[in-house]
């Protein structure tokens, strides 16, 4: 008899389990259209009701004390950490207990992704990772800003980058996260850097070496994209890839070209570090972190530009290059989402940035930041700033990198097996293009 | 004599079958299908039956509370997608009832295994129920529960040993296999990654994945390739660090070495330092533009190899660990390198126990020091460490350390069809592995090539020990 029951009270509660599991089934597609057409309708109303009483009332309602994580890099935790305490002096109503993580920028979606329940409140990341923190759920929308407003504050290009289907996700931290070309002024004329081929002319003959990384995806699509050969992402996280149109066998063959001079070379980003101390390499291809060694190595005749024309089929062609930035997202499983997002606009407001770059001399985002006199005058920030008429945002799917470069791996050893260039081409973007088994 | 009655109908009450059990049994047999503490009660086991119907009750209550939730969603693994709304007028978040696709995976196969094993608990506790049943029947001693207890310490002592233990293997080892084992057969990878998505089953999908071979998914080809890489590494990686550990021995051990404690020590300091540390350090050494490089283009050996056509012309380095032939036979040296000191400790210890009497008997029947090596110390030695080489063979196939530690970072493949699928030559399944779920989060996938791996190593394992300790060889070889 009590077995009976026991039976009929289990059945009860799945019966009862699996119409909860239908009657949610339609609650998602509802909620979800009114919430999207009801966002426009919230920011028009926003400017009746002021920000500082937004910030009022949240102070007013935030009871007991405000716990917030913050990730940002290890060479960064000294500057931040003195934020966070103006942070706390500025809001001194609230009881903050805020802890600081180190977590490099490049790898903080390693992290994140594992347990996003569990990741920290607002974290510091690179740009070409904001696709696979958006589609893990990992970003709040920054739907609203509170103390100053973060789409025209900073430069278009950052905004771009911490936007997704149109939607801001993240707010822009620094503008120094994308690459160009460090070169030995007692080796080129600015003449000569403008393209290319000069360049390979003047390092013969000064019997040096020019490096870029063209065995890694983050540096090839300079070349192909440079060349008009697109590569774009697609909704479901695959890629479209057009390397093997019509045409695209001469940028390859360019690409050869290069390398066969004997003056080009592939080169990781530590070789070109220890080459450049080395003197053996008078340019490279490069990002603002390798400016220190650069400066080390050149001195007085350290420069930077923007990256050079190079030939495909006769013509010259400015090589592209992927933006980059850093910027600050806030965890939507935050347990006080609101001060996070707060927390978030101080660590990237103007006077941040500007006390950022004094610190630590990364290029700020910030429009007003970037406009002074230090940041103009700095060679690697203004090289960056004038690359970024040619750069694009990392908009790339993961299955993007290895096929990429092995291409480049290829390219850059010759195509030693005389592999078809088309085939090779067509082989790449195969890979490039498969969707993720 | 009354001893062995005991012991015979002991053993009879041990063989009585559950069908048996249930069909003879009395009421109290019968109530305790339903109550599992009935049958204790009616011999006046009071604690035994409060156990046992606590152990019933905390069952049904799990299974209520926190299976069933689980278990009703566990044909789709939930379809409530997480849905969040944000009110920027009060800075407030607030997320739906969202399913979690991994954790309603993780209860459920966790509820199942309790259920299997609670079935198990059940069909036991009714054939001891009969058990205590025959023995009032026949008026035997029924134990108190203090006698029970006694009993575990004393000569039921294995089962309290092995308790602990047996906990230890069901959470950190059977479960997460089983967990492992549903993944490849669901599409978790990043385009379904919990808790901002749902994942579901595919049924084979993924296993047909690995085994075909189309333009856009490559992985059956890379899958063949590495598998037969990994097998090759295994195989080499064993045989040359056992014989280079042998040899090291027997050297160090002739009687016309000096000092061989020295020597011993110098090798054992090797293995004292940290593996991954002499592994990047090596890997830098043979970097392109490393130390190794410069002194063999200083001293003409780049030259020489580009010569003799083993060196691509091309290159002012010589790529040790950058192109695929070079990078497997480096793997190979470092690992002979790195592995051979153990196997020397091994074998001192194994020669050293070799009979004396038959190298003496060889000797004087005028066998040579080759001769004695081939006939008598490698049969003894393969014999002693036979298991062993097994156990290695199986830790070389998931040697990650050496691989990975290697390559990582420096090589770069050239095959585009491995590229493809995120595979490298000198890949082993077990690196591939790591980093499919490391850098690409494709947890079903790494999972299929989990079980597969598991597969091969079972295989190896079994066939190699039954086949070299079965069969009463030891007998055969004294």
């Amino acid at each position: 008899m009590k077995k009976k029951l026991l039976s009929l009270a289990l059945a009860g509660t799945m019966v009862a389990g699996m119409l909860t599991g239908c009657g949610n089934k339609n609650t998602p597609s509802q909620p979800s259209q009114p919430q999207q057409s009801s966002a426009p309708e919230v920011s028009s109303q926003t400017p009746e009701v002021s920000n500082d009483d937004i910030i009022a009332n949240l102070i007013a309602n935030t009871n007991g004390t405000v716990q917030l994580t913050v990730w940002a890099s290890e060479e960064d935790q000294e500057f931040t950490l003195g934020r966070i305490e103006d942070f706390k002096a500025q809001y001194s109503d609230v009881d903050f207990d805020i802890t600081l993580g180190a977590k490099s920028e490049s790898k903080a979606k390693d992290d994140i992704l594992v347990d996003v329940e569990a990741a920290p409140d607002v974290f510091a990341f690179a740009d070409d990772q904001i696709m696979e923190l958006v589609a893990a759920g990992a970003l709040q929308e920054v739907a609203a800003t509170y103390t100053f407003d973060v789409k025209t504050a900073n430069v278009a290009g950052s905004i771009e980058a911490a936007t997704i289907d149109g939607k801001l996700y993240a707010y822009p931290m620094t503008a120094d996260n994308g690459y160009f070309m460090f070169y030995d002024a007692s080796v080129f004329t600015e003449d000569d850097v403008k393209s290319m081929d000069a360049m390979i002319e003047a390092a013969k003959k000064a019997n040096k070496k020019i490096a870029m990384n063209v065995s890694d995806g983050w540096y090839i699509y300079s070349l192909f994209k440079g060349a008009g050969y697109d590569l774009t992402l697609n909704d479901d996280g695959t890629n479209s890839c057009t390397w093997n149109a019509a045409g695209a066998t001469d940028v390859a063959q360019g690409i050869l070209d290069l390398f066969a001079t004997g003056v080009f070379v592939d080169m990781t980003d530590a070789d070109q570090a220890t080459a450049i101390s080395a003197g053996t390499i008078c340019a490279c291809v490069n990002g603002t972190w390798r400016a220190e060694t650069a400066q080390t190595a050149w001195g007085e005749n350290y420069a930077a530009t923007k990256l050079p024309t190079f030939t495909v089929a006769g013509q010259q062609k400015q090589m592209s290059s992927f933006s980059g930035y850093k910027l600050i997202g806030v965890n939507p499983h935050s347990k006080f989402v609101g001060w996070s997002m707060i927390l978030a606009e101080y660590l990237t407001n103007e006077e941040t940035q500007v006390a950022r770059y004094e610190a630590r001399g990364l290029g700020p985002a910030n429009l007003a930041a970037a406009a002074s006199d230090a940041v103009q005058n700095d060679p690697a920030i203004s090289a960056l700033a004038a690359q970024a008429a040619y750069a694009t945002p990392q908009r790339v799917g993961n299955q993007y990198w290895v096929p990429a470069q092995t291409l480049g791996q290829i390219l850059a050893s010759g195509n030693s097996d005389g592999t078809d260039l088309q085939t090779l081409l067509d082989n790449a973007v195969d890979g490039i293009t498969a969707p993720a088994q | 004599m009354k001893a062995e009655k005991d012991q015979k109908s002991e053993n009879k009450i041990k063989k009585a079958a559950f069908g048996n059990a249930l069909a003879k049994g009395d009421i109290w047999v019968k109530l305790s299908t339903v109550i599992m503490g009935a049958g204790y009660f009616a011999r006046k086991q009071f604690v035994n039956g409060i156990l046992m119907t606590a152990v019933q009750i905390g069952f049904i209550l799990l299974v209520v509370l926190f299976g069933v939730p689980s278990l009703s969603k566990f044909d789709t693994l939930g379809d409530v997608q997480m849905e969040q709304t944000f009110d920027p007028l009060t800075l407030q978040s607030t997320m739906n009832d969202y399913d979690n696709s991994f954790m309603i995976l993780l209860t459920s196969v966790i509820t199942l295994f309790f259920i299997f094993v609670f079935i198990l608990i059940w069909i036991w506790n009714i054939k001891l129920v009969y058990q205590l049943q025959l023995k009032k029947e026949r008026g035997e001693h029924i134990n108190t529960f203090r006698e029970d207890m006694r009993a575990l310490v004393n000569d039921r002592f294995h089962i309290t040993l092995l308790a602990l233990p047996t906990v230890g293997v069901v959470l950190m080892n059977i479960i997460p296999i089983l967990v492992l084992i549903a993944v490849a057969f669901t599409n978790y990878d990043q385009k379904h990654m919990p808790p901002s998505s749902l994942f579901t089953w595919v049924g084979f999908d993924n296993f047909k994945n690995l085994f075909t071979n189309s333009i856009t998914i490559s992985f059956g080809y890379a899958f063949r390739k590495i598998l037969g890489w990994t097998l090759l590494w295994a195989v080499l990686a064993t045989v040359t660090t056992f014989i280079g550990g042998i040899l090291l021995a027997k050297l160090i051990n002739n009687a016309t070495t000096k000092w061989p404690a020295f020597w011993r020590t110098l090798f054992v300091i090797a293995i004292a330092v940290p593996q991954f540390v002499t592994l990047l350090l090596v890997r830098n050494f043979f970097a392109n533009a490393g130390i190794v490089n410069t002194i063999c283009s200083n001293i003409g050996v780049t030259g020489f190899l580009q010569n003799i056509g083993l060196v691509n012309p091309r290159l002012t380095y010589i790529p040790f660990l950058t192109d695929p032939n070079w990078a497997k036979a480096m793997i190979i040296l470092i690992n002979i390198w790195v592995g051979v000191p153990y196997q020397m400790l091994i074998a001192t210890g194994v020669l050293m126990n070799i009979p004396t009497d038959q190298i003496e008997s060889a000797r004087l029947d005028g066998a040579n020091k080759f001769q004695i090596f081939c006939k008598i110390t490698m049969p003894y030695v393969l014999f002693i460490q036979g298991p062993a080489l097994i156990t290695d063979f199986v830790k070389n196939i998931n040697n990650f350390n050496v691989i990975y530690l290697l390559t990582q970072d420096v090589f770069i493949t050239s095959d585009q069809l491995l590229a493809n699928s995120n595979a490298k030559e000198v890949d082993l399944l077990v690196t591939w592995l790591f980093r499919l779920t490391n850098e690409y989060y494709n947890y079903k996938m790494a999972s299929v090539i989990g079980i597969i791996v598991f597969i091969i190593c079972a295989v190896f394992t079994l066939l190699s020990f039954s086949r070299m300790i079965a069969g009463g060889r030891e007998e055969e070889y004294r």
